[in-house]
């Protein structure tokens, strides 16, 4: 039985036939036929945002909870550009995001027509791929293969860009074929410098030889290791082995914090016994990582013993960054319980004895009592332990990183790669659509709430409950931090002024509640995550605090920044 | 490399030159025979292990369908992948 279609129909009707249940949008001129279709879709739940950049990264947080493809849908021209730094973003981060944008119609492409952008242009180096529809013939096919491209092998954003006029043709419907080119996946093969790629399985053995010999072993798990759901597997190779475990800045709740074999955050402001411990490692696994330069620091002087292990869906991203040993090409999951079978059980103490020898107390200070720590245990103690947490960009994102408690796998959300502040409030929006049982904390700083707080009218009109933490410091706190170990405490254009956020609340009936103390916490905390619906709580906290240790870019990681530099301190 | 007839894939190829600033000192595309497939081939000015690396970012590209790097400066075999 065929009927006759108009191509926003069709667009519809594949997204649910890819069993997509949200999309995130806002809507205008280029893809109002999109928008008049919708209704008669009411699987499609429209949500929608205030900015179309909240729409990205709504879909993105909705994408890295879910695991399944993450929708946004914006009109052409200003509305396609602002979802720029969304897919930005979800590029960086690996999250299967499909954009579909509105454009002119086909004759008017190419003669700058209003609200015309190549989107497709724009939008070359920040996606997997993007497509723009010629003819309706190929609308379902298209969205069908993007939201292949974007789950398959390393996830990542794509766009489909329709103009209008091919939402408004109409033709005979037929369902959607299969994708037109499924590419097979990443087929595991080890890929070691200077021979040619042999089979997993010599990889594999390769990787067991060294760890087995190995005296100061380390795994390191990235994003990967969350991305490929390789959590049990993993940590069967860490327990099998006692090899401790680092986790980079995405792979936090890839391995539970508590775990005696837990080690810490690597990187710019990695602990010192985890930095420590990579520049004494012999051996290193790396499983799902890219070895970005945040986690390296200057690679010249990068791990100086250590022969690398990576294992990687990836293969440019073998050697890429660093020099490797054994480069396994292949699903962390997959190649982990192979690795799991092949190693010999074994122990490490002598090298946790070391380790633990590097360990460091706490230097941060802290004028008054409401540190980062109080506020994130209340948080944990509220939630109990059972929120996901997302951050934002700055010096609260460090010590939520390093701080908060993660047992549960694929509890903690930020931008990693892009680092882009305002990501925390749209990306909670995303997470609590994908998890509307569990609780979402948004945590942000002054400075990054500010950039996505309209959103809150998002939360209001769409019964989003998410739960919105301020950390306000009253400066660009990371930038200003900066500013005094690298630029003479000059603090050009840092401190930033706030509104008065619980009022701001008010204005949008959201419960709002300012904390200055930690006695205040468990209460408020306690409350706003009680809350039906959203709520903000401001933290008032230490002003000139700064994130310990750091490495200062493109130094050693042998040679963090420990405390107050003597000439900065004395506030 | 062979790839897709598609403009868009022949702007991803070019935009991984660009960003690695590569220089190319000459490029041919032809129809490869198969249909909706061209042979693309760059001439590059790179050392082995660039090559390698874009060539490896190449083979990564939603389009492209194979990639060889036909000879280094400084390697020995005609073809090496
Ligand atoms: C969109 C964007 N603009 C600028 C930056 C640069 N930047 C990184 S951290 C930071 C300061 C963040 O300040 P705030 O949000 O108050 O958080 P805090 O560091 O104080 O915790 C800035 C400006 C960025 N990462 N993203």
């Amino acid at each position: 039985m065929s009927e006759m279609l108009s191509g926003a129909e069709i667009l519809c009707r594949a997204l649910v036939d890819a069993g997509v249940e949200v999309i995130f949008g806002y809507p205008g001129g280029a893809i109002m036929p999109f928008y008049h279709a919708l209704p008669d879709h009411p699987q499609l739940r429209h949500i929608l945002v205030r900015h179309e950049q909240a729409a990205a990264h709504a879909a993105d947080g909705y994408a890295r909870a879910s695991g399944r493809v993450g929708v946004c849908v914006a009109t052409s021209g200003p509305g396609a550009t602002n979802l720029v730094t969304g897919l930005a973003a979800a590029h960086m981060d690996n999250s299967p995001v499909v954009a579909i944008t509105g454009q002119v119609s086909r004759p008017m492409i190419g003669r700058d027509a209003f609200q015309e952008t190549d989107i497709i242009g724009i939008t070359l180096p920040i996606t997997k791929q993007n497509y723009q529809v010629q003819d309706v013939t190929e609308l379902a096919d298209v969205v069908a293969e993007a939201m292949a491209v974007a789950l398959e092998g390393r996830p990542g954003p794509v766009l489909i860009d329709v103009p209008k006029d091919v939402q408004n043709q109409k033709i005979e419907w037929h369902p959607p074929q299969k994708p037109r080119h499924p590419r097979a996946g990443a087929r595991g093969q080890s890929l070691t410098p200077g021979a040619s790629p042999g089979s997993l399985e010599d990889g594999v053995r390769a990787a067991a030889r060294l760890i087995k010999g190995a005296e100061r072993p380390l795994i390191m798990a990235g994003h990967g290791v969350i991305l490929a759901e390789a959590y049990a597997e993993v940590q069967a190779l860490a327990e099998k082995t006692g090899i401790p475990v680092i986790t980079t800045l995405l792979g936090i709740s890839g391995f539970p914090d508590g775990h005696a074999l837990h080690l810490g955050m690597p990187g710019m402001h990695g602990e010192v016994h985890v930095n420590r411990a990579i520049q004494h490692a012999d051996v290193i696994i790396g499983i799902g990582l890219r070895f970005d330069d945040r986690v390296t620091g200057n690679t010249a002087s990068f791990a100086p013993q250590a022969r690398i292990i990576h294992i990687e869906l990836d293969r440019a991203e073998i050697g890429k960054n660093v020099p490797v040993a054994v480069g396994i090409v292949g699903d962390a999951r997959d190649v982990t319980r192979r690795l799991v079978a092949a190693v010999e059980p074994r122990r490490c103490e002598r090298w946790l004895e070391h380790i633990r020898g590097f360990v460091r107390p706490r230097t941060e200070a802290f004028r008054g009592d409401l540190s980062p720590e109080t506020i994130l245990a209340s948080i944990y103690e509220a939630s109990h332990g059972e929120c996901t947490i997302v951050t934002d960009v700055g010096q609260h994102q460090m010590w939520v990183a390093k701080l908060y408690r993660y047992e549960r796998p694929n509890t903690h959300i930020t931008s990693g790669g892009l680092g882009a502040m305002g990501f925390a409030v749209p990306a909670a929006m995303g997470v609590h659509l994908a998890r509307p049982n569990g609780t979402v904390w948004a945590i942000s700083g002054d400075g990054g709430f500010q950039m996505n707080m309209a959103e809150m009218a998002t939360m209001v009109q769409e019964g989003l409950p998410v739960k919105m933490a301020v950390f306000n410091n009253g400066y660009l706190g990371m930038v200003r931090q900066w500013q005094q170990f690298f630029h003479e405490k000059r603090y050009s254009c840092t401190p930033i002024w706030s509104p008065d956020y619980v009022k701001l609340a008010a204005a949008y009936g959201i419960p709002g509640y300012r904390v200055k103390q930690a006695s205040e916490l468990a209460d408020v905390v306690g409350r706003a995550n009680a809350e039906a619906g959203p709520a903000l709580v401001e933290f008032v906290i230490e002003q000139e605090a700064n994130v310990y240790p750091m490495i200062p870019p493109g130094g050693s990681l042998s040679e963090p920044i420990e405390a107050e530099p003597a000439a900065a301190a004395g506030h | 490399m062979l790839l897709d007839d598609a403009l868009v894939t022949l702007n991803r190829a070019f935009g991984v030159l660009r960003r690695r600033n590569v220089p190319i000192e000459g490029l041919a595309l032809h129809p490869s025979g198969t249909a909706g497939v061209s042979r693309l081939t760059f001439v590059l000015k790179a050392d082995a292990a660039t090559a390698d690396r874009v060539a490896q970012q190449f083979h990564k590209m939603i389009g492209v369908r194979s990639v060889m790097v036909l000879a280094n400066e400084d390697s020995t075999t005609e073809a090496k992948r």
